[in-house]
């Protein structure tokens, strides 16, 4: 038995945190109201706090659909409404939190209060320490992403409309790829 | 369509007032060929399980090989309560590992695959079955099959660089066969349930009787090239799956290279992927000769007062928690490595105060495996940015032979170590963990990569040693009061060493075909995390040393087969599961033999 390697890769590249601003994006809470669902494990005003926020960690860009149309949210909710872990639950509500009070700091507004530049800041400063994570909005970020990358990438929308995912189907004839000479 | 719609054969009745010709304790990949072997020689075989009994179709709706993640409510997961230990779990702590834990379930690390969902009701309850001693990932699966339900398909052939490995190194002992006793066994093996790759005319890997190989993807056509300058191989992964169709068996499909079985933890619905239920019980009990028992939990092998013979096996039905009794003209043990030490260990009686089989005092030593963990990842810079394209459609990606101490000699250990490795595009771009930032360039970097990388890990033999070995626990008793294992088992300094090795050649290949190395792991994981779980009864000439002879027949009690890995008398770097089996034909073609003879 053996566990696959493909699980253990881990890109090292060097990326830039140069996001470009989300397309101008409906307001989150109108977006869940629009999709009929009422949030499971958070309140309203955070489950539009989650989503705007998981959108612009995973956009919307001229190639596919982002997290906010891939119900990455949604997602995150339903886990947290069934989880047991109390000490998890309790993360997301002061994580979310976390976020307010920054842009407070920064901006003397809450989150979804500021302008997509002020949002955009306020994002880029918790993901400072992304590989070394100090304050509570830091910390948070690794939460808010790992989770984000999860959801979205298992969804409808990752696997097909972004991967352009080829597999989990049935090769009728010759398997695809190169002989072994 | 060829999807496999027969249903399962349906069961004798069982009868424990009659005597069996055999009863096979366990249900994998040795118990299942016992019964094979055995029901076509026209004895009648009793088999125990100890696990809930899966019908072909519930295990397919347990694997659900084909479900998209987003059609699972929880991508896969389990529902919570269900929690998979992890590393950092092995490691901080000594087992019992789920001893005090909030979770109501607990399984193996395995359950961490992508997919606790999928083998939550085959992978053992940790809290129903624990264990003490030193630190061990032991992963076992309880329901008919065993572990073959979920195993990692890596099907390879032992040598006579590992039957002789003491002739040829001075270390340890020799196997009491040589590969020319066993070959026609694996051939056997091939043509019955199928394997695939390409032929490579290796010494130290000897080729089976291949069906049509799976793919290789462009990144690896171009480490293969490399490697042959280095006078290395790289070759698709012998998958112990059938490609082309088995004619002679109705439960089975070919692999249409869905690639289902390498998103999970494994499994395979259409059962391409060799599991012991539809490759060799199903067509046993189609014979009318093999009667199955599951939910039946060995705990002692019975003894014949005045014979000293086995005669029977002592079990607990565990749906009713009632003791009862088989009974049985030859006992044979294939409960697992581990498990048939422990059932050995259990079976003590006047005639055999230290367990049955185990006048040498060898029974739960020389216990082995492969060591793990180490290895390294590189990006294939032209695949940057390349459309997807179909890589994952496979049982598995490739595998580097052993090319350690063959005609050379490394300095700082002895024996040899494989790679296992994959490469391209698969169902979720891993490096998203990994690559840092957020936004629209983050998304751009994900998908430009996620088919760029190459990674490959080592499997390396454990040497065999006496101090290395399991004993019963004074104390602690599993759910149904057997008292449980207890490990004295580390990795040592041999074993150390090739791991470092594994680093260093594994960088050493990437970077000769091109290729940057932009991560390695020198971390060695926890003992047992291989699953391939070796030795405790071994094989030899000399009673005072070894507990079977060369058929995997006590030395002591000439009516007791153990026909696991626990005959094994050194690890090799193989996997094992294929040996498991030509051995176990061999032994219960000979069983058989002796059976009519009167000799048993």
């Amino acid at each position: 038995m053996t566990v696959t390697r493909r699980e253990m890769l881990a890109a090292t590249a060097a990326a830039l945190a140069a996001p470009l601003v989300a397309p101008g994006a409906a307001k989150a809470a109108e977006a869940a109201r629009a999709a009929g669902v009422a949030p499971k494990f958070f309140t309203a005003p955070e489950f539009a706090l989650l989503d705007e926020l998981s959108d612009l960690i995973i956009p919307t860009d001229a190639h596919s659909p982002g997290a906010r149309v891939a119900g990455v949210a949604t997602y995150i909710d339903f886990r947290l409404s069934e989880s047991l872990d109390t000490d998890q639950q309790a993360k997301w509500h002061s994580g979310l939190a976390a976020v307010d009070t920054l842009s407070q700091e920064l901006h003397r507004k809450a989150f979804l209060q500021g302008t997509p530049e002020q949002r955009l800041a306020v994002l880029t400063k918790m993901a400072a320490g992304e590989k070394d994570p100090k304050t509570p909005a830091e910390h948070f970020f690794q939460q808010l992403k790992g989770w984000t990358v999860r959801a979205y990438y298992s969804s409808k929308v990752g696997i097909h409309a972004d991967q352009q995912y080829k597999g989990n189907v049935y090769q009728r004839g010759e398997y695809a790829g190169y002989d072994a000479k | 369509m060829t999807l496999v719609k027969t249903p399962p054969p349906l069961s004798q009745e069982v009868d424990l007032s009659k005597t069996y010709d055999a009863v096979v304790v366990g249900s994998g990949a040795a118990g299942g060929m016992a019964a094979h072997v055995l029901t076509e020689q026209g004895m009648d075989v009793l088999m125990l399980e100890a696990g809930k009994k899966f019908d072909i179709n519930q295990i397919g709706q347990e694997l659900r090989s084909m479900q998209w993640p987003y059609d699972h409510p929880r991508r896969g997961d389990a529902p919570p309560g269900y929690h998979s230990l992890s590393f950092n779990e092995y490691t901080v702590r000594n087992p019992p590992y789920a001893k005090g834990s909030t979770f109501k379930h607990v399984m193996s690390y395995v359950g961490g695959w992508g997919g606790s969902d999928y083998v939550k009701n085959i992978l053992v309850d940790e809290k129903d079955h624990p264990y003490t001693g030193t630190k061990y990932a032991w992963v076992r699966a309880r329901l008919l099959g065993g572990k073959t339900n979920i195993w990692g398909r890596l099907a390879l052939r032992l040598s006579d660089y590992d039957f002789k490995a003491k002739t040829h190194d001075g270390y340890g002992e020799d196997w009491p066969i040589a590969y020319a006793d066993i070959e026609p066994y694996y051939d056997r093996v091939d043509r019955y349930l199928g394997i695939s790759g390409v032929k490579e005319n290796l010494p130290h890997l000897p080729d089976s009787l291949f069906q049509r190989p799976n793919k290789l993807t462009s990144a690896e056509v171009k480490v293969r090239e490399s490697l042959k300058k280095m006078g290395r191989v790289l070759t698709p992964y012998r998958a112990g799956v059938t490609t082309d169709g088995l004619k002679h068996n109705k439960y089975r499909s070919k692999c249409y290279g869905r690639g289902a079985c390498d998103r999970r933890p494994g499994g395979c619905d259409i059962h391409a992927a060799f599991d012991s239920p539809t490759g060799l019980i199903y067509p046993s009990m189609d014979t009318g000769h093999l009667t199955l028992r599951t939910n039946s939990t060995a705990h002692e092998v019975l003894v014949d007062k005045n014979t000293g013979k086995a005669r029977g096996i002592g079990f607990v039905d565990t749906a009713t928690g009632k003791s009862l009794e088989a009974k049985a003209k030859v006992v044979i043990l294939a409960a697992s490595t581990l498990e048939s030490a422990r059932l050995m260990l259990l079976s003590r009686s006047p005639q055999y105060p230290n367990g049955i089989g185990n006048s040498s005092g060898h029974v739960g030593h020389n216990f082995c495996e492969h060591v793990m963990g180490p290895g390294v990842t590189g990006l294939v810079k032209e695949m940057v940015g390349k459309p997807p394209t179909l890589d994952d459609g496979r049982p598995g990606g490739f595998y580097i032979p052993r090319f350690r101490n063959l005609k050379d000699k490394q300095p700082d250990f002895i024996r040899g170590y494989g790679f296992e490795g994959g490469s391209g595009f698969g169902i979720f771009p891993g490096s998203a963990n990994g690559t840092p930032g957020f936004g629209a360039q983050f998304k751009k970097e994900v998908r430009d990569h996620a088919g760029a990388f190459i990674g490959l890990g080592g499997f390396g033999e454990v040497l065999a040693r006496y101090e290395n070995y399991v004993d019963l626990d004074p104390d602690e008793k599993d759910h149904w009061g057997i008292p449980t294992l207890r490990f004295h088992y580390q990795f040592g300094d041999n074993e150390k060493k090739m791991c470092q090795d594994m680093v260093v050649a594994g960088r050493e290949m990437l970077e000769a075909a091109g290729i940057d190395v932009i991560g390695t792991d020198d971390q060695i994981l926890t003992e047992g995390w291989s699953i391939h779980e070796l030795g405790t009864s071994r094989m030899g000439t000399d009673p005072k040393t070894s507990v079977l002879n060369q058929f995997q027949q006590s030395h002591d009690v000439k009516n007791l087969f153990v026909v696991d890995g626990s005959s094994h008398v050194s690890a090799s770097c193989q996997n094992p599961t294929w040996t498991i089996m030509a051995l176990a034909w061999r032994s219960c073609e000979y069983l058989a033999g002796e059976f009519k003879k009167g000799n048993l």
